[in-house]
């Protein structure tokens, strides 16, 4: 579908919609799109495209956008400003849609008409999506489709976007809409704009007037948002920078008239669209008068968001998803590692010693697959956090930590991004888009990569499960190694609250900012988002495992690799197995083959360019605890932490002692010897690497995404140096404490 | 004799846990009344507050919201005797 031509696109159709109303799930439901849906506001930051095949041969193709939440077209916060910009046509690569869906949620549909009769002003044919429409019952309301079509002007659809129920009629509905625009557009006197004081439609004539004399021509909608908008939201960022100042001067010249004349901009605006709402929803809905008190969902809220119940609640759910991960984990991990080795086995059994069994065994199987080892790990990590994210829990976590974010002059609006970075900081650094304050959200931002994010899961169970005594306690409810996991999982938060303290009082200083937000329902996590989500990660881990982590490996095994002479060496393997091959091998000649091999490769190893720039970084990185492979196994994961499993699994397979090679990563750590014979690593040397890790910068695409959403550079440098220096203070205070015992 | 007075309008903050109130008057910097609005706070709405503090949890005509105004805006509310 891919190949096919632009010219084919026969439309553009946007989704829009209150937040949490089901727009990426009818999203996917109509275009068999990957959107990414979850239950809480700001799932949804920028737009996503998919195309969809159209009309009864199929013939037609649909571009299909999904935009993020919002409650009004006034934008406040920069992911309402990527719908506003999609509907004006403004953004880039995107065309003006040719009709727009608009998704109501049925159980709310009062509130939810706001949004529409603004859209309804852009002239886009509309068509409506009337979505949750299967949870109408149990609320205890009824509406008329038919009537509420009538009353408004424009198609109204019933959808249950979940459950993929309405999907068809929705199609004819698009369709039928596509053929004959006009059934979708209503009459200026229709709509909501209609009942505006006289005064400001001239007042927008003016304006507009004035604005051609100026040689800047903005669409009328456009107009009237900057006459009724204030200058902090997103709605002037249509105004041409350098005029800035001239057109702020005109417009409140035109409010100051309004004011005078009893119109109150801004407030007349909702009297006016709620005043609309009223006509349109009169004899089309009804509601049972209910009890509406202590329902089940208000009784888990009263105790899921009470003040220490909550907290509690919250830490204990965490941490029995770590003691969890690592012991559901245990075997499908065993098993990969098994494979591995048995495939680094199978290279060398069938190519002669040399630089490309070489490069296959220590290169890339043992650099590839220590990473790969992982994947298990991640994906019930993943499992986990799609069952929280789809249950409703996120948005009463982030009412309940509001609480303790404003005490650092911060707002709950930061924890779900920040949340969202514990699976990986890119998205949540994209979240922070939903933030309107501006100076919150740059904190916000800048803290995101603080949080454990799932790249550095492979790290910390690879020196856990090396190095932590596999403990348990509470009759084997508590697992040590559970508990030092989730230790290292707090510990970047834990920093994190007094770098945004820091922030926000010197580098960001400003009023406390407030905290509005809906709470989404509860409900059963749906069995699709779980997977979809858990598949999505595993395949962009795969495509990591693939690209960047199989490309380092290679590179780090050719720096360990050359310059030196293997000839030798490879004489020596070949002597080896020739002679282990025997029916009954000589156990005095192999032990001293073993020896000369295993002399001869560290020796190649510290004359490779590895081992000379390892040299060069060791005074660096000694007071860490940590040797020269270990300082350039962190200098090489630069572009993505878990490089460094990667980087340490092809050194130490090139190193390893013969009878080690291929016993995986863990035991030749363990067994990693400074050249006077004392073990390189201990609990000490590991758990400064792990902290290191918590706290450094070492991702390339969270840097390139600070950059994106920041537009400077400066940022992303402030971030990467403020995260080295803590990263490196950091393991160094762990290593010395922890050395002293 | 006199009428029976109407409750005190009171900000909405002051609802007691499981109290309900109608909104009366909404105050406070415009935008952000204005955002209120948009949200569907607005006069002749009805609230009920579910969990009280600095940051509340309330519920608005069936839809749960949380909210912490500070300074910004205040919310009148006439509280409804049961
Ligand atoms: N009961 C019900 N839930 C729905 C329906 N459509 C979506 N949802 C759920 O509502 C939540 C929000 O969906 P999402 O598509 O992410 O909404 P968006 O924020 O508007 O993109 C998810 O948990 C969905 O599973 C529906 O028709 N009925
Ligand atoms: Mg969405």
């Amino acid at each position: 579908m891919a190949t096919r031509s632009k010219s084919e696109l026969s439309a553009t159709v946007a989704l829009i919609g209150n937040p949490n109303t089901g727009k990426s799930s009818l999203f996917n439901a109509l275009s068999g799109g990957q959107a990414r849906v979850g239950n809480y506001p700001g799932v949804t930051v920028e737009h996503k495209t998919a195309r969809m095949q159209f009309g009864r041969d199929k013939q037609r193709i649909i571009e299909l956008v999904d935009l993020p939440g919002t409650y009004s077209l006034s934008a406040r916060s920069a992911d309402e400003a990527v719908s506003v910009e999609v509907l004006s046509g403004e953004m880039p690569g995107v065309s003006r849609p040719d009709a727009v869906i608009v998704i109501l949620d049925a159980t709310n549909i009062e509130r939810n008409l706001y949004l529409l009769s603004q859209v309804l002003e852009l002239k886009i044919p509309t068509l409506v999506a009337l979505n949750m429409w299967d949870r109408i019952e149990a609320e205890g309301i009824s509406i008329d489709p038919n009537a509420l079509s009538k009353s408004l002007g424009v198609p109204v659809v019933c959808t249950s976007a979940s459950n993929r129920q309405g999907i068809p009629e929705l199609h004819l509905a698009l369709e039928s809409l596509l053929e004959s625009p006009t059934l979708g557009i209503l009459a200026s006197e229709k709509l909501a704009s209609a009942s505006f004081p006289e005064a400001f439609h001239r007042s927008v004539d003016e304006l507009s007037q004035w604005f051609e004399t100026q040689g800047v021509s903005l669409p009328r909608f456009q107009i009237e948002r900057l006459l009724i908008d204030d200058a902090q939201g997103h709605s002037y960022r249509v105004i041409p920078k350098g005029r800035a100042h001239e057109i702020a001067e005109r417009i409140l010249e035109s409010r100051k008239s309004l004011g005078a004349q009893g119109i109150a901009i801004p407030l007349f605006e909702t009297r006016a669209r709620y005043g609309w709402i009223k006509q349109q929803v009169a004899g089309v809905i009804e509601r049972k008068p209910r009890d509406r008190k202590n329902t089940a969902s208000d009784w888990i809220d009263r105790w899921l968001t009470h003040r220490w119940v909550g907290l509690l609640f919250f830490f204990l759910l965490m941490f029995f998803i770590f003691q969890s991960i690592t012991r559901i984990a245990d075997w499908p991990m065993q098993g990969i590692e098994f494979a591995s080795g048995w495939l680094g086995d199978l290279v060398k059994g069938m190519l002669p010693p040399g630089p490309l069994e070489s490069l296959l065994s220590d290169g890339i199987v043992a650099g590839v697959g220590s990473v790969l080892v992982f994947l298990p790990q991640i994906a019930i990590l993943f499992f986990f956090i799609a069952i929280l994210e789809d249950c409703g829990y996120m948005s009463r976590a982030a009412f309940m930590m509001d609480k303790f974010m404003s005490a650092i002059g911060m707002s709950g609006k930061s924890f779900l991004p920040l949340m969202s970075s514990f699976a990986c900081a890119i998205p949540g650094i994209m979240a922070t888009r939903t933030i309107e304050n501006r100076r919150d959200r740059m904190v916000t931002l800048l803290i995101a990569p603080l949080m454990s994010c799932s790249a550095r899961w492979p790290v910390y169970v690879l020196m856990v499960s090396a190095f932590v005594p596999n403990r348990t306690y509470l009759g084997g409810w508590v697992g040590l190694q559970g508990a030092v996991l989730f230790g290292m999982m707090c510990l970047g938060a834990l920093v994190a609250i007094p770098v945004a303290w820091l922030l926000k009082r010197f580098v960001f200083p400003g009023e406390p900012s407030t905290f509005i937000m809906e709470l989404s329902s509860y409900k059963w996590p749906s069995l699709r988002v779980v997977a979809m989500r858990v598949w999505e990660r595993i395949l962009a881990f795969l495509a990591r495992a693939g690209s960047l982590i199989f490309l380092t490996s290679v590179l780090i095994w050719a720096a360990a690799y050359f310059p030196g002479d293997h000839s030798q060496l490879d004489r020596t393997v070949a002597q080896l197995r020739a002679e282990a091959s025997q029916p009954s091998p000589d156990e005095s000649k192999l032990e001293s083959l073993e020896t000369q091999v295993n002399q001869q490769r560290s020796e190649l190893i510290s004359q490779s360019y590895l081992g000379k720039a390892g040299h060069w970084i060791e005074p660096v990185v000694r007071p860490l605890g940590w040797d020269g492979k270990i300082g350039i196994a962190v200098l090489a994961s630069f572009p993505a932490r878990e490089v460094i499993v990667a980087t340490l699994g092809t050194i130490y397979s090139l190193g390893a002692d013969q009878d080690e090679s291929s016993q995986g990563l863990v035991q030749q750590l363990r067994s990693a010897t400074w050249p006077d014979g004392r073990a390189v690593y201990s609990l000490a040397t590991a758990c400064s690497i792990m902290v290191f890790f918590a706290l450094c910068a070492q991702c390339v695409s969270t840097l390139v995404t600070i950059r994106r959403e920041t537009n400077s550079w400066r940022w992303p440098i402030f971030s990467f140096v403020y995260m080295t220096s803590l990263a490196y203070i950091g393991a160094w205070i762990v290593y010395n404490i922890m050395s002293m015992w | 004799m006199s009428l029976p007075s109407k409750p005190q309008a009171v900000p909405v903050e002051f609802l007691a846990p499981e109290a309900e109130g109608v909104v009366v008057d909404l105050c406070g910097e415009e935008r952000n009344v204005h955002r209120l609005e948009e949200l569907g706070i607005r006069c002749g709405c009805k609230i009920r507050m579910l969990c009280p503090g600095e940051t509340c949890l309330l519920a608005i005509e069936g839809k749960k919201m949380c909210l912490r105004l500070g300074a910004s805006a205040e919310i009148l509310v006439q509280p409804l005797t049961p």
